[in-house]
């Protein structure tokens, strides 16, 4: 999710390639083993209409990135913590509503939140139900980012983007791990992508098992990309504590940048975000 | 863009093709149970049972099939929209049917590709054109095309109801700023796609409309799908009525057909929805019985001659209240409260005050609304009138009252004009009232207007004072008639007869004067009772045809002219009063028989007012 601001096109065109070459395809799909996975942390979201995410469970993003730059990849929304981006919907979802609407010099407002500090954990099975919002220039995600960023930075720390959407390309996935050496363009991804279905008409599970050597991502039941040692560019980071974070980026250089057909309001909906550990690790 | 229905076509001008050459099905032979689902319109050729035909005013021979520019296999459509002005047609324009027609409820969309010889627009494409009723037409206007293969969407809002469609694809195409272009279609086929999402349907392009009216018909407009498109965008197609299905509220008040017609037959209001399949429309449409169904007239005078009240056509005076309650003999026996309340309205963008609900404590049949505006009273001496526009719906009560209208002054002095007669229902009524009608109170400061022993329920706009000017601010306009076909009585544009007499005493009260009016010579009849002019010498006008001449008034209502021979022998000829401007008329010489028009001597005036006339003269 956090970008190298060059050469976004090609990655684009380089996730494009991936897919048309393996997404889909029989032999991609690996048989795993069984794991034993134990709840450790969850967000049902189920609280009333309009209210906010758990305070224990999660902090807000506001504002334009810290560098005043769109958060690193020029995007063009301004975070808020306003329960009209980003509160619960009364009927089980948590819902980041991105809009179209003059605010703080921004042109459009969304929401970010992360659970840093709250909620930090190293492996296991990270998961969320989400209805994904769509439109060209609508960029939802789910995806880890390394807790130690703060001080060692980007990409040392380690990025794990579970789910990201292209809002013009409303029937593909993506995912894709950031570190040292293979961050931005060079990044390590994949998409999944549905022949004749949509991610924004319908919940879909999206997640990602993690162990000491591999990084394995799924949608739904099925299990689109495996990532280990080997297949990095450099050091292998996702060693650590990484925490949680949801948002719907506007805009930016990862995809390029809402039209006059975008239609706004765009709410990605997650029912739920669990998070396992392995029996006995 | 060209609106082009298929009722109003010559239909069918060409059957190009009549080719059976699907890849895929041999239906030849077979007696089928039910209609056939083939998907494929056109993919590299015309598939099974399909045919042409071109509108009738096109250019019927724009269409052909092309076999070396395609977006895939061996073929497409092509289309070469003429330049404007082609003497064969100057747009381009058909449908593609088959007949019988094909089962399409398994189908949720129509998929196509186009491409042109230049960026250009087609101004639409569609199907569920069977030449016919055309019962489930859909299309998609002003699509976009360039050089580049673009694929285009058209979703099928209810596929259950395509159970025989006859319409696979029709279009329609103009050329581009006066030019032809050449635009190519292909891979047209009925799918079945996941891709496409989030459809939205609507009827009064989505609003919630709504409407107080007379009884009568209405109808539903502006019925479309907006729906998304694999590439995140949504696209809006114009979708036929026949897909979706009405519901009234209240089918005492309202019913609605399933063309989307509403018939407003009770007193009350219904709400109008609609569905498509089980899927519920956006929109609504409101109909009240009673007020108006459009705005009053758009008020003429100039905003520099006016002081406004309410209107939208105007700046108006700050108002205290739109309806202050009155009361009378507080702590009396006959201590009486008539309440009016009021609301505000809009129609097409158009405001209006509606003023109802008495509350009439002794039955009184009274509804009085003072509109309030002491703590800005207005100077209103320099106006000559006040108007108003009103609609009374014919369901408003005790409407057999002489309205009336008051004025009161700052010091509470009020004076009211009573209306001749009872208004007219169900129609905007304009009313303009002299300011002189209203004697005996303080007009340089009017606190408040007041509608009195009015209707139960009424609709009013336009309230305004305003004064009429007196004087013509413009010249006549100059004639242009050739100056041997003229015989000039009075103008300066030609030589007039001379030794005219433009004042003869005849006894008239009219004061005559000529004023310049412009830098333009202009007789001038002040309180005109009546009024002769004398001709220098008798004129024979036999030559002629028209009398003509020009005339403005403010403030006539009344107002003749006579063409007089040696006799006398006379006749008049009525003009119409006041005018707004200078009014031009050229009468024919016809309508003044039985006067010789070979010994033609005098013309007379009558009527009343301030009359400003100028160029009498006659002319062939």
């Amino acid at each position: 999710m956090k970008k190298n601001s060059k050469a976004m096109v090609s990655a684009a065109i380089y996730s494009l390639l991936l897919f048309m070459l393996f997404g889909c395809t029989k032999e991609n799909v690996q048989t795993i083993d069984q794991r034993n996975w134990q709840l450790v942390w969850s967000d049902e979201f189920n609280d009333s209409a309009g209210v906010s995410p758990d305070a224990a469970k999660w902090k807000f993003d506001i504002g334009v990135g810290p560098n005043y730059d769109g958060w690193g990849n020029a995007e063009l929304e301004y975070y808020t913590n306003r329960a009209t981006n980003v509160s619960l919907d009364g009927e089980g979802n948590l819902a980041i509503t991105a809009r179209r609407e003059s605010y703080s010099g921004s042109a459009f407002t969304s929401a970010r939140i992360k659970t840093i500090g709250l909620f930090e954990q190293p492996y296991g099975r990270f998961e969320a139900r989400i209805k994904n919002p769509w439109g060209p220039g609508i960029w939802p995600a789910f995806w880890l980012l390394g807790a130690n960023s703060e001080t060692i930075g980007w990409p040392q720390c380690g990025e794990i983007d579970i789910m990201e959407l292209r809002g013009q390309k409303p029937n593909i996935i993506s995912g894709t791990v950031h570190g040292p050496g293979y961050s931005g363009s060079a990044s390590i991804t994949k998409s999944f992508a549905f022949e004749d279905d949509r991610f924004d008409v319908d919940y879909h599970v999206f997640a990602v098992e993690w162990g000491e050597d591999y990084l394995d991502f799924f949608v739904d039941s099925t299990l689109y990309q495996r990532i280990t040692p080997d297949n990095v560019t450099g050091n292998w980071v996702f060693d650590h504590p990484f925490f949680i974070i949801l948002n719907v980026a506007v805009g930016g250089n990862y995809l390029g940048f809402p039209t006059d057909q975008t239609p706004f309001p765009q709410s990605m909906l997650v029912d739920y975000i669990r998070v396992y550990k392995e029996a006995g690790q | 863009m060209k609106n082009i229905k298929s009722n109003s076509l010559i239909a069918a001008l060409i059957t190009i093709l009549l080719i059976a050459v699907s890849c895929e099905r041999k239906l030849d032979g077979l007696e089928l149970a039910t209609y056939p689902t083939t998907p494929e319109v056109f993919v590299d050729g015309f598939s099974t049972g399909l045919y042409y035909a071109a509108y009738g005013t096109s250019k019927v021979t724009a269409f052909s099939v092309d076999k070396e520019v395609k977006y895939s296999g061996t073929a497409s459509m092509r289309f070469d929209v003429p330049d404007a002005g082609d003497p064969f047609g100057s747009y381009v324009g058909g449908v593609f049917g088959t007949n019988p027609g094909r089962d399409l409820s398994g189908y949720n969309v129509l998929t196509f590709w186009a491409k042109a010889s230049e960026p250009a627009v087609i101004d639409q494409v569609g199907f569920g054109n069977d030449m016919g009723a055309s019962k489930y037409q859909v299309s998609i206007t002003s699509l976009a095309v360039n050089n580049t293969w673009k694929q285009f969407f058209l979703l099928i809002p209810d596929p259950s109801v395509l159970t025989q469609e006859r319409g696979m694809l029709y279009y329609s195409a103009t050329p581009q700023n006066g030019r032809g272009f050449t635009f190519w279609i292909d891979d047209v086929k009925f799918e079945k796609i996941g891709t496409i999402a989030h459809e939205v349907y609507q009827i009064c392009n989505g609003n919630d409309l709504n409407s107080t009216g007379a009884q009568g018909t209405y109808t539903i407009l502006n019925c479309n799908a907006i729906f998304n498109l694999p590439t995140g965008i949504n696209q809006t197609e114009n979708i036929a009525k026949s897909y979706f299905t009405f519901t009234s509220s209240d089918t005492t008040i309202a019913t609605v057909n399933s063309s989307g017609v509403i018939n407003l037959k009770g007193n009350g209001t219904a709400k109008i929805t609609a569905k498509v399949g089980n899927i519920n429309a956006v929109g609504s449409y409101t109909l009240t019985t009673g007020g108006p169904g459009f705005p009053a007239p758009t008020p003429a005078v100039a905003a520099a001659n006016v002081i406004s009240i309410y209107s939208d056509a105007y700046t108006n005076v700050t108002i205290d209240d739109y309806c202050e309650h009155w009361e009378w003999g507080q702590g009396q026996p006959w201590h009486a409260i008539i309440t009016t309340e009021y609301s505000f309205g809009n129609l097409n963008d158009n405001n209006f005050i509606h003023y109802s609900n008495n509350n009439d404590t002794w039955d009184l049949k009274r509804m009085i609304s003072p509109i309030k505006f002491k703590s800005n009273p207005q100077n209103v001496s320099s106006m000559t009138y006040v108007h108003y526009d009103v609609w009374v719906p014919s369901v408003s009560t005790y409407t057999t009252n002489k309205p009336t209208i008051a004025l009161q002054d700052a010091t509470g002095i009020q004076v009211g004009v009573n209306s001749t007669s009872s208004l007219a229902t169900d129609q905007w009524v304009s009313i303009d009232i002299p300011l002189s009608s209203f004697s005996g109170i303080d007009k340089s400061k009017i606190a408040y207007f007041v509608f009195d022993n009015f209707p139960s329920d009424v609709y009013v706009d336009n309230i305004f004072f305003y004064s009429q000017p007196t004087l013509p601010t413009t010249a006549a306009p100059i004639p242009t008639f050739l100056p041997a076909n003229v015989i000039s009585v009075f103008s300066d544009a030609y030589t007039n007869v001379s030794g005219t007499d433009l004042n003869p005493n005849w006894g008239q009260a009219t004061v005559v004067t000529q004023i310049p009016v412009a830098g333009n010579n202009t007789l001038k009849y002040t309180g005109l009772n009546y009024q002769g002019i004398q001709l220098g010498s008798s004129q024979n006008v036999s030559g002629m045809n028209f009398v003509h001449l020009d005339f403005w008034t403010a403030n006539s209502t009344s107002l003749n002219i006579y063409l007089i021979s040696t006799g006398p022998v006379e006749k008049a000829y009525s003009l119409t009063v006041p005018t707004t401007g200078w009014t031009s008329v050229d009468i024919p010489l016809s309508a003044f028989s039985p006067v010789n028009l070979t010994d033609v001597i005098q013309f007379k005036f009558d009527g009343n007012g301030d009359i400003f006339i100028d160029n009498i003269l006659f002319h062939k």
